[in-house]
């Protein structure tokens, strides 16, 4: 499998656990109440995200054309820096630092996109490189 | 063929052996790094707590103590609100042995709108207080004012905003260092401010009151210094004696509770980290086993190549340590990942204080977890590499054909 497949592939699945891990296990606060606080709409944009990101990577695993994908390779680690800002930065979280969506959630979250933004740089970077010598 | 780039160069061409090899030394210095981090972490709550409560005696009101709510807000920040009969503070005060008695009020704020949770609210005594009063002049050196608060380091409200308490506007002032206990999520308050909250919750339908009389006061703990020559069991016994609907509990009694729970917790961590180490250095030792077996081939060549026997030695060496220096930083920069970002977390899921070690101490710990993988790895291999550097290289080709 080629190296800019394999991140594609990487990407996919840390894509699919950030959209499925902000409304379940990785979620914002459940309030008693039903609610909605600052984190729930941190969560929504986090699930949204998650699902363009999976949507990119799929897209990227498809493409043949080399340059085509180191495109999207690009567009996958831009769209991740979005989302590691979204939880606490660009969305207000609980002012409680025990509270889930700051213990767990935005770390947890940062930790994904930052994952997401290194295998993908890597892909650019190698698929690059070999679209050069093709060239 | 440079025999320098020999060792990476065997690597790069056996992927599948090199990354089994990585994993297995990144599991060892995961372990190590991640165990190290999280007992330590608790040895130093502990000392926090120890340092912090200062009192030798805390005398609550005995449905706190039949709660337990008193030692859950110390350790774990759950709010709890119980009272007493400010009286009860004259009467420690007139006890033999008593050197100071600092009072505190506690009061649980209801659910504020942003986040659905309820914020411990204590307020003290500025002139008695030996307990908030220390902490709260290494980063607030001036007197709080009426409405002034100062928050614990997990409540998430800067200086210079006002957080509301049953919809009484109070000013934060300050942020407090962490202590690694349940005292970093309360906000802190003297006890005029305090009195205006009371009144505000009140008006909201929360009473605190515990006598009949509207207009008495009321306290929530009541923390004392015992006098030195004196004996801290005597003076508590005197102090129960003394005051009414009351418990004394000696804060030794209460930290020992919580350094028992502290040394079970470091007892399974260190024999989950021995367990693992055990493991790994077993799969290792079967794994270099193995490739000695597969590789006699290769060395045999080299041999005849004319590569010396010390040289061979060393290849196996450099190899193995490469890939457990490899495995190392992957090992220590995943548990960084977990046990950094995960800090609340953990302290939330053990309830006892914890608190995590300054970078300086952690990256010291980082690199002696390194060191210990570096050398483990490249000892696992020794045997194997005394093995091929003593293979004969005509029987070995010989036994190909």
């Amino acid at each position: 499998m080629k190296r800019s497949s394999l991140c594609a592939l990487f990407t996919l699945v840390l894509a699919v656990v950030i959209a499925v891990g902000s409304v379940s296990f990785l979620g914002p606060c459940i309030h008693e109440d039903e609610s909605f606080g600052a984190c729930h709409w941190a969560g929504q944009a986090l699930f949204g995200l998650g699902l363009l990101l999976a949507a990119e990577s799929l897209f990227t695993l498809l493409v043949k054309d080399l340059r085509m994908r180191q495109g999207c390779l690009v567009t996958i680690w831009m769209t991740a820096v979005l989302g590691f800002f979204i939880p606490g930065t660009l969305i207000d979280l609980c002012s409680m630092a025990t509270m889930r969506c700051v213990a767990l959630m935005q770390p947890a979250m940062r930790i994904l996109c930052a994952l997401i933004v290194l295998i993908a740089l890597i892909g650019t970077i190698s698929g690059g490189r070999k679209a050069g010598k093709q060239e | 063929m440079n025999i320098r780039s020999l060792p990476i160069k065997n690597l790069i061409r056996r992927p599948g052996r090199t990354m089994s090899l990585i994993f297995l030394t990144a599991m060892l210095a995961l372990s190590v790094f991640g165990g190290s981090i999280v007992v330590m972490s608790l040895r130093q709550g502990l000392n926090s707590l120890e340092s912090r409560l200062g009192a030798d005696i805390i005398v609550v009101p005995s449905s706190a103590q039949s709660k337990v709510s008193f030692q859950n807000m110390l350790l774990q920040g759950t709010t709890g609100a119980f009272y007493m009969d400010a009286e009860n503070l004259n009467r420690v005060r007139e006890v033999e042995g008593v050197e100071v008695a600092a009072p505190q009020v506690f009061l649980a704020s209801l659910k504020a709108d942003c986040c659905s949770v309820k914020i411990q609210v204590i307020g003290f005594d500025p002139e008695t207080d030996f307990f908030v009063c220390p902490w709260i002049e290494q980063s607030y050196s001036q007197d709080l004012g009426e409405l002034d608060v100062v928050t614990g380091c997990k409540v998430e409200a800067g200086v210079g905003e006002i957080i509301r308490i049953y919809d009484e506007r109070c000013k934060v002032v300050g942020r407090l260092a962490p202590t690694g206990t349940g005292l970093d999520t309360a906000v802190y308050c003297n006890l005029s401010t305090m009195k205006i909250l009371l009144k505000a919750a009140e008006e909201k339908g929360i009473s605190h009151k515990v006598t009949s009389n509207p207009d008495d006061d009321v306290i929530s703990a009541i923390y004392v210094k015992v006098k030195e020559g004196y004996d801290i069991g005597q003076v508590n016994s005197k102090i129960q004696g003394h005051t009414r609907k009351c418990s004394a509990v000696r804060t030794k009694s209460m930290i020992t509770d919580v350094s028992d729970s502290l040394t079970e917790i470091s007892a399974t961590v260190t024999l989950l980290i021995g367990a693992i180490w055990v493991l790994a250095l077993v799969i290792l030792l079967i794994a270099f086993a193995m490739i000695a077996g597969e590789r006699k081939r290769e060395f045999a060549v080299l041999r005849l190549l004319g590569i010396s026997r010390s040289m061979l030695s060393g290849l196996i060496l450099k190899e193995s340590a490469l890939c457990s220096l490899a495995g190392g930083v992957l090992g220590v920069l995943v548990a960084a990942m977990i046990v950094f970002p995960f800090t609340t977390l953990i302290e939330t899921k053990l309830g006892l204080p914890y608190l995590r070690p300054a970078l300086p101490y952690a990256l010291l710990l980082a690199g002696l977890s390194l060191t210990a993988t570096v050398i483990i790895g490249a000892a696992a291999s020794i045997w194997a590499s005394f093995r091929l550097s003593r293979v004969d290289p005509g029987i070995v080709l010989r036994e190909g054909n």
